[in-house]
């Protein structure tokens, strides 16, 4: 057994490797000369979907206008979408086979500040450019990278309007919470920039882990501490709990701000009155008489013909940073990464989701928007040159509403 | 087992090196990380083998030594500006050092109480990875500074591999081995000729702990990045155990084996479908435990086509 | 009892005390403890969410408990049994419109045939076998539940809107109103299992097994059917555990790695195969989480150390836990 198994298994080894090289080609594309492959994981499931869905939907909306043009430079594109399953790991090993194996000619961006991150080490090392719309966390611009550049404005100032409206109200005592992952540490570092800055005081600073579902002791530790207002860097499932919890346990807070969820569509809609008058923020919202960026009418329009929904801040920040990347192709003359990478860094262009002119780090500057939940309804409350409506703080009690 | 024979497993072995070495430039980038991964998992398994195959020792928490290799490699690289190799020694150190404080209290429990407690053992790791975020980032996760090309680590791991491969067949043809055999058949009896059981146990232990930390360490840096739920996954514990288990538990080349077709297969279902690959990885677990138990090679032996030795 | 047995119960009792003392002891240190009457009302509140929490965390443990008690078989699915019952709870809900409660009676006999199936095509084959065999199968078994009820439901948390409200039960502590029927619910549910299993003569004869199964056999037991029993029981209640948490929290196909954990915790804590020492391992659990998560200072990421680190010293101290039998 031992001399026969022993003598085998070499062979066997080299040749599972030999029919695995043989199988390797098969599995990457050939495609006729006249298409470009564009190719990127996107969170079809996990607790990422629901935002990067929206990505999706506009990633595809944007193939299917380009292609209606006649292409990019000329080339029909073909998209290829995977799950990452809002896994780090996975999407990792999703971008190294879709560009040495699939050899895609363009990357497109993964949901989240965590998995970019991950995910911008694999694309520096083959120096594949792309503009991202699912990452906000400055952090990722701080290491020298050179191929990532990115659309939104950073995590940093996500609750930036919220504090100020905090200081507005005379709140001098905050609360800050946040999952622990990039994103939501990148949102509260902000917050407490911020509010040192505007003279609050930070009484509880704390992480949860993602799965958490449980919040109460959290928020009698939050009412213990004397905290007047909560900021919460969450995403939609956590944010959805916290509030329940707090009308669960007669928690009464004079202003709850929060990242992500509030801005999806169904947070309201799955909370009912639990969520009216929390504050939330946005990127960009379906306003064009509001915010008047380029092309926006037309874009809401399409995108709600094809989708049944006014288009969110997922789909706007993936359509914009999607028409950059078009400008970029067309400046650049073609897909070679030098010359795409340069045209991203020098472009200056307007765009359904606003202005796009990065600095040496790869970093737009673009503002977003504040909103507070109304019956229902999200109404823009800050900054003030766009605001539809005085805030209505402080929030009154659960047992008045 | 004569002279004879061991040298020439000895030279099979030095030829598969060799082969695997000049493997990589006929390679698509693809295909050399997975050679990397599925050399990486028959570490992995060789490893768990020590402790749960031959000593009998069930642990259902190892990857926290290969999470600990994976810490000490980005932490020191990245935070000290290290040079990547000398960290790998660092975290085999650790890990040794955690497997020693570690196995001489959990080693005292019996079958399945020692696997609880390995699992709470691997889960507090990666709890306390997540908080201690002064040293570990926590949930922030560590990126790597990127190094040219992929090609140092696979060399790396095949190093590794030859290394877990030849100190296995060591033990499994030394008096160590069969020591550590009589304590899994039956540790009092053990205990009543003369064996040091604790030392013996821990000594195991320790090694099994010492490889997955290197392995831990060469992933960090060929992958660039790193956080806790990743590297102390429990389903990585439960791929070494069922690689083991798969090919034959307490054998030499049953882990060897198991890990190269487990690997395959889980890669070939996951490129061909993405959706449902996890749903066929649960049925496979559950049909080789339900059928196969003592493995391929335990299967082998029982048809008469192996000998049965104390390993093979 | 010989002497070095209650010297360990000493020692575990004492492991115990200083467990519940540490989060005071560290959050006087640190400042978030204060003794004023608000502050005690807090404790108050979070002190009694943890008593109803842990009502229901029982109610899976028990489950557990019964199935390692009985045929030494960890089950590594448990907590995706507890997410079954949720989803099944909600599909009622949601399809059918029935009142979550009342759709217990629709859940628990379908969640019954589920561990009789359960129990004949996978586990009876691994009785007596090592724990690991038991430990991959059932984890195989957890991994094509968490996947396929991906496939169909998507990983969309799910919620069921059911008593919102509020319970003031004194001016400044309050508790949730789902939080409180769903204690209720685990009372009763827990307490007619346990009268069942002292009572009648199918319970004693599943306490015999767990005891010692060959004894059992030869004193005329069908230990087979017994077997049988044990995880059909076992998995009703843990779907019967998912339905009540199903009321109170969001969830989606993987809440149930969490449950699974912390009923390991809660197992080796009561004793194995103890049904009682499962309930109160529950309450423990759930109250010394939420002392953790109060009082110690970030120890909301830190409540999982407590489960891990509970189980583990107790393992240590004493394995057989606060109330099981010296191991064989």
């Amino acid at each position: 057994m031992t001399i026969t198994a022993i003598r085998m298994l070499p062979w066997a080894l080299v040749t599972l490797l030999v029919l695995g090289a043989g199988a390797g080609p098969a599995w990457a594309h050939h495609r006729p000369n006249n298409e470009v492959l564009i190719g990127g994981a996107i969170s079809m499931t996990g607790q990422y979907a629901e935002p990067a869905g929206r990505n999706v939907n506009s990633i595809k909306l944007w193939v299917d206008d380009v292609n209606a043009r006649g292409g990019l430079l000329g080339h029909k594109i073909v998209l290829r979408l995977l799950d990452d399953k809002s896994d780090t790991q996975t999407a990792i090993k999703l971008y190294e086979k879709l560009i040495t194996d699939d050899k895609v000619d363009l990357v497109l961006c993964p949901y989240s500040s965590g998995i970019t991150e991950a995910v911008s080490n694999v694309t520096e090392r083959y120096k594949m450019p792309l503009v991202a719309y699912g990452a906000s966390a400055s952090t990722i611009w701080e290491k020298g990278r050179r191929y990532i550049f990115n659309i939104v404005a950073v995590a940093e100032d996500f609750q930036k309007g919220a504090v100020h409206l905090a200081r507005q109200i005379g709140v001098k005592r905050i609360a800050v919470i946040g999952q622990d992952s990039l994103f939501p540490r990148q949102s509260g570092k902000g917050v407490k920039d911020w509010a040192k800055k505007l003279g609050l005081e930070v009484v509880l600073d704390e992480n949860y882990p993602p799965k958490q579902t449980d919040f109460t002791a959290l928020l009698e530790k939050i009412k213990a501490a004397g905290a007047e207002a909560i900021f919460s860097n969450s995403y939609f499932a956590d944010a959805a709990a916290q509030l329940r919890q707090m009308r669960e346990l007669n928690l009464n807070f004079k202003l709850f701000s929060s990242t992500v969820g509030p801005a999806l569509p169904n947070f309201p809609e799955q909370l009912g009155a639990t969520a009216d008058y929390i504050l939330g923020f946005s990127l960009w919202e379906p306003l064009p008489a509001v915010l008047g960026y380029t092309g926006m009418k037309e874009f809401i329009e399409r995108y709600e013909k094809r989708y049944g929904e006014k288009p969110n801040y997922h789909a706007g920040a993936a359509y914009g940073a999607l028409q950059v990347t078009e400008a970029a192709v067309r400046k650049a003359g073609g897909f070679d990464s030098e010359k795409l990478r340069d045209a991203m860094a020098t472009i200056d262009v307007q765009t359904i989701f606003g202005h796009y002119k990065v600095d040496a780090r790869g970093m737009n500057s673009h503002e977003g928007i504040t909103f507070q939940i109304l019956r229902g309804q999200r109404r823009v409350v800050w900054p003030e040159k766009w605001a539809e409506t005085k805030a209505e703080l402080p929030m009154p009690e659960w047992s008045k509403r | 087992m004569g002279r004879h024979e061991h040298a020439r497993n000895l030279a099979l072995l030095g030829a598969l090196g060799l082969a695997l070495g000049f493997l990589p430039p006929m390679l698509s980038v693809y295909l050399r990380s997975f050679a990397l991964f599925t050399m990486m998992y028959v570490v992995l398994a060789l490893s768990w083998n020590i402790i749960s195959g031959f000593t009998g020792y069930t642990s259902f928490g190892h990857v926290a030594f290969y999470g600990i290799g994976a810490y000490a490699c980005a932490i020191l690289v990245t935070d000290y500006g290290w040079p990547w190799l000398p960290t790998l020694a660092v975290g085999a150190l650790v890990a040794a050092v955690a497997a020693v404080a570690l196995g001489y209290p959990v080693l005292r429990l019996k079958g399945p109480y020692f696997a609880i407690a390995m699992l709470g053992a691997a889960e507090g790791t990666r709890v306390v990875a997540t908080v201690w975020d002064g040293l570990t980032h926590g949930g922030l996760g560590i990126s790597l500074p990127s190094a040219e090309t992929s090609l140092p680590t696979y060399y790396a791991m095949l190093a590794l591999m030859v290394v877990t491969i030849a100190v296995t067949y060591a033990i499994g043809h030394s008096r160590f081995g069969v020591r550590l055999n009589a304590i899994r058949e039956d540790e009092v009896a053990a205990e009543a000729l003369g064996i040091d059981t604790t030392l013996y146990k821990l000594a195991a232990f320790t090694l099994s702990g010492v490889f997955p930390a290197v392995a831990g360490g060469i992933q960090a840096y060929k992958v660039l990045y790193i956080d806790p739920p990743s590297v102390f996954f429990v389903q990585i514990t439960i791929a070494m155990a069922l690689m083991s288990m798969l090919g034959g538990k307490g054998t030499v080349i049953g882990p060897i084996v198991g890990a190269v077709i487990l690997y395959t297969v889980q890669e070939l279902t996951w490129v061909n479908f993405p959706t449902a690959h996890l749903i066929a990885y649960g049925l496979f677990i559950v049909l080789v435990a339900r059928f196969m138990p003592r493995g391929l090679v335990g299967f082998a032996i029982d048809r008469g086509w192996a000998r049965k030795g104390m390993v093979h | 009892m010989e002497r070095s047995e209650v010297r360990r119960l000493y020692l575990l009792a004492a492991f115990l005390v200083c467990a519940y003392a540490l989060p005071f002891v560290v959050g006087a240190w640190a400042g978030t403890v204060r003794f004023d009457e608000r502050w005690l009302a807090n404790l108050a509140t979070v002190v009694i969410a943890g008593v109803m929490q842990g009502g229901v965390y029982a109610m899976f443990a028990v489950g557990l408990t019964l199935i390692f008690g009985v045929m030494r078989i960890i089950n590594a699915a448990h907590g995706e049994m507890v997410m079954l019952g949720a989803y099944l709870t909600w599909v009622c809900f949601f399809y059918l419109g029935v009142d979550p409660l009342l759709s217990i009676v629709l859940t628990l006999p379908v969640a019954f045939l589920f561990g009789l199936a359960m129990q004949k095509l996978l586990l009876d084959a691994v009785v007596g076998q090592p724990e690991l065999t038991g430990l991959l199968i059932t984890f195989g078994l957890g991994l094509v539940m968490i996947y396929t009820v991906e496939l169909v439901f998507t990983t969309d948390f799910r919620t069921i809107p059911y008593a919102p409200g509020t319970v003031q039960l004194t001016s400044t502590i309050a508790v949730g109103q789902n939080r409180v029927i769903s204690f209720v619910m685990a009372l009763v549910i827990t307490a007619a299992v346990y009268v069942f299993l002292q009572q009648s003569r199918l319970g004693k004869a599943v306490r015999a097994t767990a005891v010692n199964a060959e004894v059992a056999m030869v004193c005329g037991i069908n230990v087979r059917r017994v077997y049988l029993l044990t995880t059909g029981l076992a998995v009703a209640l843990a779907a019967a555990g998912g339905a009540l948490v199903s009321i109170q929290f969001g969830f989606n196909p993987e809440t149930g790695v969490v449950y699974t954990l912390q009923a390991f915790a809660i197992i080796i804590l009561g004793g194995r195969g103890n049904y009682v020492g499962a309930l109160i391992g529950g309450l423990m659990l759930a109250v010394l989480e939420n002392l953790v998560s109060l009082m110690v200072p970030n120890g909301t990421a830190m409540v999982e150390l407590a489960s891990y680190g509970l189980m583990i010293f107790v393992l240590l101290i004493r394995p057989a836990g606060l109330m099981g039998l010296r191991e064989d």
